[in-house]
């Protein structure tokens, strides 16, 4: 059997931030249409992983490989307060090189957002902050997809509608890298975990699609050292 | 990334920091408003009897244009720390040179009409012949200009991050501004005072000489400070 190239390849990554190691001889691979969660504690490691991956960061040692373009979603919303939606989303298409002015339209509307496109985004709740910067991640139609809380701050329908859109992406064959706390509401759309713990990839696993069984795994984990 | 894709990316960079600039309008008020009450104590606080406007009007305009130009260039960077937006660009095609140039473009933009507003304020206050010699003022300004603006831009990248940014930018920028300064009064004078372009065509090669080593170092050390 062929196996496909991994979307996401890191080897043996470690990064430090002046005297203390943040991340620690992470190795793993991501195939495409695959979604691995990331599990850990603040300060596990997931977010500098994240942007490690996604190229922000460089790694002390080691290396990252990706099949294709990278988008992310991250804390931030990576956007200008100052700018409408229209006019942050026109501004990363032209970074991109894209000229494709209906795409905008499109990831809008995906979002939810398209009636409040011309509002200066300093003026949106949380939850639509959250469904723009998606819209933003997904405009290059990346290959990789990095989510780091994807549903923070998001309220049920909304959430719904961002887990429906991770979905599709999936069945697209967008490899997605999600690190979060809310596994209840993730646990059904990724493939496997992957469990921080202290800086390290303890495991990384199968997932049953059970959020109680991961919470269970990661304490055994923790407790394990 | 080609040429043309490098151009595009230079004019959305530049384009949206002047458009956020137009919305906010906060550096740009800031700025004109202390170059007119920079230009009016200067001209106020002298004895006109001792100090002609020959002598004062050259310090007094190149005051003005360099620490104007200073308040926006401390928003230059400012504005990508919110919300990380600058991590948003990087994960983008655009190479750190069409970074570095599209904000190196904004700011020139930003500086120019900061310069072009306190101009008929400074032609107001000081009786000098500016308009005899004006081609040639007009490309010392925009020579020195583009050397503490290709400086001012990498140095607001280097101290975004600090605590104190605001306060760190001219004491970094201090040591570097020393020299187009220098150049561009000592030619200011000169060209106020009408005096033939072979006794100061020293000081204005020594400003292009210092305009192309600031472009040239800013630029490759760009890449660096934008990484971490």
């Amino acid at each position: 059997m062929l196996l496909a190239e991994p979307a996401v390849a890191v080897r043996g990554v470690f990064r430090r931030f002046g005297y203390r190691w943040v991340l620690r001889d992470i190795t793993m691979d991501v195939a495409p249409g695959e979604a691995v969660l990331l599990v850990g504690g603040n300060g596990a490691g997931k977010t500098t992983l994240l942007r490690v991956v996604s190229g922000l960061l460089r790694p002390s040692k080691g290396e990252v490989s990706l099949g294709g373009t990278v988008g992310m979603v991250a804390h931030h919303t990576m956007m200008y307060d100052a700018l409408t939606a229209h006019e942050n989303l026109t501004f990363f298409a032209r970074l991109h090189g894209l000229k494709i002015r209906a795409r905008i339209g499109e990831l809008l509307e995906r979002m939810g957002l398209a009636h409040v496109a011309d509002e200066r985004i300093g003026t949106y709740s949380r939850g639509m902050l959250q469904r723009l910067a998606i819209a933003r991640a997904l405009m290059p139609e990346p290959r990789v997809l990095l989510l780091d809380e994807p549903l923070t701050g998001l309220d049920d329908a909304a959430s719904r509608t961002v887990i429906d859109v991770l979905n599709a992406l999936e069945e697209q064959g967008v490899a997605m890298l999600i690190a979060t706390h809310q596994l209840v509401e993730l646990v059904g759309t990724a493939a496997r975990v992957g469990y921080m713990v202290n800086g390290k990839l303890a495991a990384l696993e199968q997932c049953g699609g059970d959020a109680g069984q991961v919470v269970g795994r990661y304490r055994e984990l923790v407790a394990g050292g | 990334m080609g040429s043309a894709a490098t151009l595009q990316a230079i004019i959305a960079i530049a384009g949206k920091d002047l458009l956020v600039e137009r919305r906010t309008k906060t550096a740009f008020f800031s700025s004109i408003v202390f170059a007119i009450l920079v230009l009016t104590i200067l001209y106020f606080a002298r004895d006109k009897t001792a100090v002609g406007d020959l002598d004062l009007a050259p310090g007094a305009l190149w005051v003005t244009f360099t620490f104007a130009g200073m308040l926006g260039l401390n928003r230059a960077f400012a504005l990508e720390r919110e919300n990380r937006a600058m991590d948003g660009v990087r994960l983008t095609p655009a190479t750190p040179t069409a970074i570095f140039l599209g904000k190196v473009v904004g700011n020139l933009v930003f500086v120019g009409t900061v310069e072009l507003v306190s101009l008929p304020v400074f032609i107001l206050f000081y009786d000098v012949p500016i308009w005899r010699e004006l081609p040639i003022l007009i490309l010392v300004i925009a020579l020195a200009t583009a050397g503490f603006v290709s400086v001012g831009t990498l140095f607001s990248a280097m101290v975004v991050r600090t605590r104190f940014s605001e306060v760190m930018l001219p004491v970094l920028m201090l040591p570097f501004l020393f020299p187009p300064v220098v150049a561009a009064v000592q030619l200011t004078r000169g060209i106020l005072a009408l005096r033939p372009l072979s006794e100061y065509s020293g000081w204005l090669s020594l400003l292009a000489a210092f305009v192309i080593i600031f472009f040239t170092f800013s630029l490759f050390l760009f890449e660096a400070i934008l990484e971490e």
